[in-house]
């Protein structure tokens, strides 16, 4: 038996497969144009139910089976049906359960076998149905019914859509989830197929639903809306084109302007450049080298500019001449380093008559000695010598100092 | 530089009409009604106030109390507002005819110069009316060739602030929340001077006389 279906079967997938050309053209032009098909060919794809003849004038068309099986698998947004009828399978869901469990109790395992294989099949029909339901209808909301093309038919396919959907809901009710688990009983496999698969396929789809449900009136709500939009401005035109010399009474001169026609004008200027602000002046110089157009004053040609004479000599230069005080300390630090004995500063100074004031002297050492880096300072040692106030004791009077190396 | 609400006062006090689509940043502050009330007491120091249109998704500012010189202002206003409603009701129902869905042009819509205007080239109707479109004042086109005036349109619908171009190399414009404005316009003058103008397109398209 089951070798004779599996060959009827290949032999009509087959048969498909060789005529999957004329079966494309059916599906998209509804019907076959028979002249350009040969008979056999034809005969044959009848025979095998893949195309009918509603009646003896029509054309041969594709039967719905095929049809269902392209758009399912096309996701083709033709597909418009949506399969309602949950009431019969949820009926015969019920008969066969009642089937398979008398066969388990009558312990007719092959019979229950070939029961629960039909049962499964139908649970997996009915939600596949109803998810595809799903999907059909977002898919028409997804594009807003983009395969017609007035807002009208718009408004008539959300409408339908919109009645699909409560038939849906109004179906989805059927489900009685407490008499589906009392047939289940505690049969394993039956309560499986029965509670848990339904269950799922049931919540998931009334969810969506109710989406589909929110979005549809959504949509309708904008179409509506294009629609008086649409309305109004061809009315207008109308109107227009009625009485040319129409022209609205002022609102501004109402005592209460609407707000839609209190509109203020412009206001605001441009700000001018403040060439006192100092913060400003890298951003002005800035603007001044990129200016590209230079206002250069036109020469006056009548009165030309007298010529000069012009002298040139040469320019004054500027000698670099270190002070003498400053030259006098550099030596006074040669004189210690080349004695190698340490040396009070004003002993250094009236040996060597020096004529500078001796606290600008003093201050000039301590100058130079704290002016050395780091490195050279470390070779030399300079100890004030001095009382402190006799009164304050923190303040520490410097008579001399004395350089000396380290 | 200025602060998010510096520059947004600004943008109203130059009359600009703030919408998500021409400054989307400033729609989203004004529709903070903590932040739009910051913004007032600024303008009524200038004689304005807050005003917002088109379900309260555009917002503009409006004066506050309107004395002499205010409503001059505004009879001005209104006059050329009155004279541009025909051009621009036209130009409306044209780019709806001559886009694929039918669907009137609003808020948010990205308009195609290339395709509309090869629509528009295919179709001697549309060619037509374009031509008259382009001629009023308010467009002002001198053009012969539909190229030239199908630009000039686009372009003073941009320079008065119904379109903008976010790419300046694409010729793809998008609306402004200003055409939802006008809608509301034109909904007020049909509604005051009770001109029934849904019911008399209605009338005419069940008469056959479609336009």
């Amino acid at each position: 038996m089951s070798q004779v279906l599996i060959q009827a079967g290949t032999k009509l997938l087959n048969a498909l497969g060789r005529h999957s050309d004329l079966i494309m053209h059916a599906y998209i032009n509804g019907a076959i144009n028979e002249s350009d098909y040969s008979r056999k060919v034809l005969d044959q794809l009848v025979q095998l139910g893949v195309l009918w003849r509603p009646d003896p004038q029509s054309p041969l068309r594709l039967k719905n089976a095929v049809r269902t099986l392209l758009e399912g698998s096309l996701q083709d947004d033709r597909n418009r049906t949506i399969n309602t009828n949950i009431t019969a399978s949820l009926a015969s869901l019920r008969t066969l359960a009642e089937h398979y469990k008398e066969a388990l109790h009558y312990n007719r395992f092959n019979e229950a076998h070939a029961h629960i294989g039909d049962l499964t099949e139908h649970v997996y029909q009915l939600t596949e149905s109803l998810s595809n339901s799903v999907r059909v209808l977002f898919s028409r909301i997804n594009n807003e019914f983009g395969y017609v093309s007035s807002v009208e038919a718009k408004i008539r396919e959300n409408e339908l859509a919109q009645g699909q959907v409560s038939d849906l809901l109004q179906q989805l009710e059927s489900f009685h989830f407490d008499e589906l688990s009392e047939l289940a009983g505690s049969n394993r496999e039956l309560r499986h197929l029965l509670v848990v698969a339904l269950q799922q396929s049931f919540a998931s789809a009334a969810q969506e639903l109710s989406v589909v449900q929110a979005r549809l009136l959504d949509l309708l709500g904008r179409f509506r809306e294009f629609q008086g939009r649409t309305r109004l401005l061809k009315g207008f035109i109308l109107h227009m084109e009625q009485q040319p010399d129409f022209t609205p009474s002022n609102y501004g001169n109402l005592s209460q302007v609407p707000v839609l026609f209190n509109q203020a004008e412009n206001m605001l200027g441009v700000a001018s450049a403040d060439v006192n602000q100092v913060e400003h002046e890298s951003e002005y110089q800035q603007i001044v080298a990129s200016l590209t157009d230079i206002y250069r004053r036109k020469a006056d040609d009548e009165v030309s500019p007298r010529t000069q004479e012009i002298e040139v000599t040469a320019q004054g230069s500027v000698i670099l001449e270190k002070d003498p005080i400053h030259e006098a300390v550099d030596a006074f630090f040669c004189d210690v380093i080349d004695s190698g004995q340490p040396k009070s500063a004003l002993e250094y100074y009236t040996q060597q008559d020096l004529t500078f004031d001796q606290e600008v002297w003093i201050y000039q050492v301590i100058g130079g000695y704290q002016a050395l880096d780091d490195n050279d300072k470390a070779f030399f040692a300079l100890d004030p010598s001095g009382q402190v106030d006799r009164i304050f004791s923190g303040n520490f009077y410097i008579n001399d100092v004395t350089l000396g190396l380290r | 530089m200025m602060s998010e609400q510096g520059r947004i006062l600004s943008a109203l006090l130059k009359g600009c009409f703030v919408c998500q689509v021409s400054d989307e940043e400033g729609w989203r502050f004004l529709k903070n009604r903590e932040n739009a009330d910051k913004l007032e007491p600024h303008l009524n120091v200038l004689n304005r106030t807050l005003a917002s249109t088109g379900e309260g998704e555009v917002f503009f500012a409006a004066y506050l109390t309107i004395g002499d010189e205010e409503r001059k202002v505004l009879a001005q206003q209104f006059q050329e507002t009155a004279s541009a409603l025909v051009p621009l009701v036209e130009w409306l129902l044209l780019v709806q005819q001559a886009s694929e869905s039918d669907l009137p042009v609003t808020l948010g819509n990205a308009l195609r110069l290339n395709e509309l205007q090869s629509v528009i080239e295919d179709t001697p109707a549309y060619a037509e009316q374009l031509e008259k479109i382009s001629r009023y004042r308010l467009f002002n086109s001198s053009s012969m060739n539909l190229d030239g005036q199908l630009k000039q349109v686009f372009k003073r619908l941009t320079d008065l602030g119904y379109l903008i171009k976010p790419n300046n190399e694409k010729q793809i414009y998008l609306v402004t929340g200003k055409v939802e404005h006008l809608y509301e316009m034109i909904k007020f003058i049909d509604e005051t001077e009770s001109l029934s103008l849904s019911e008399q397109a209605e009338a005419a398209v069940q008469q056959g006389s479609l336009i």
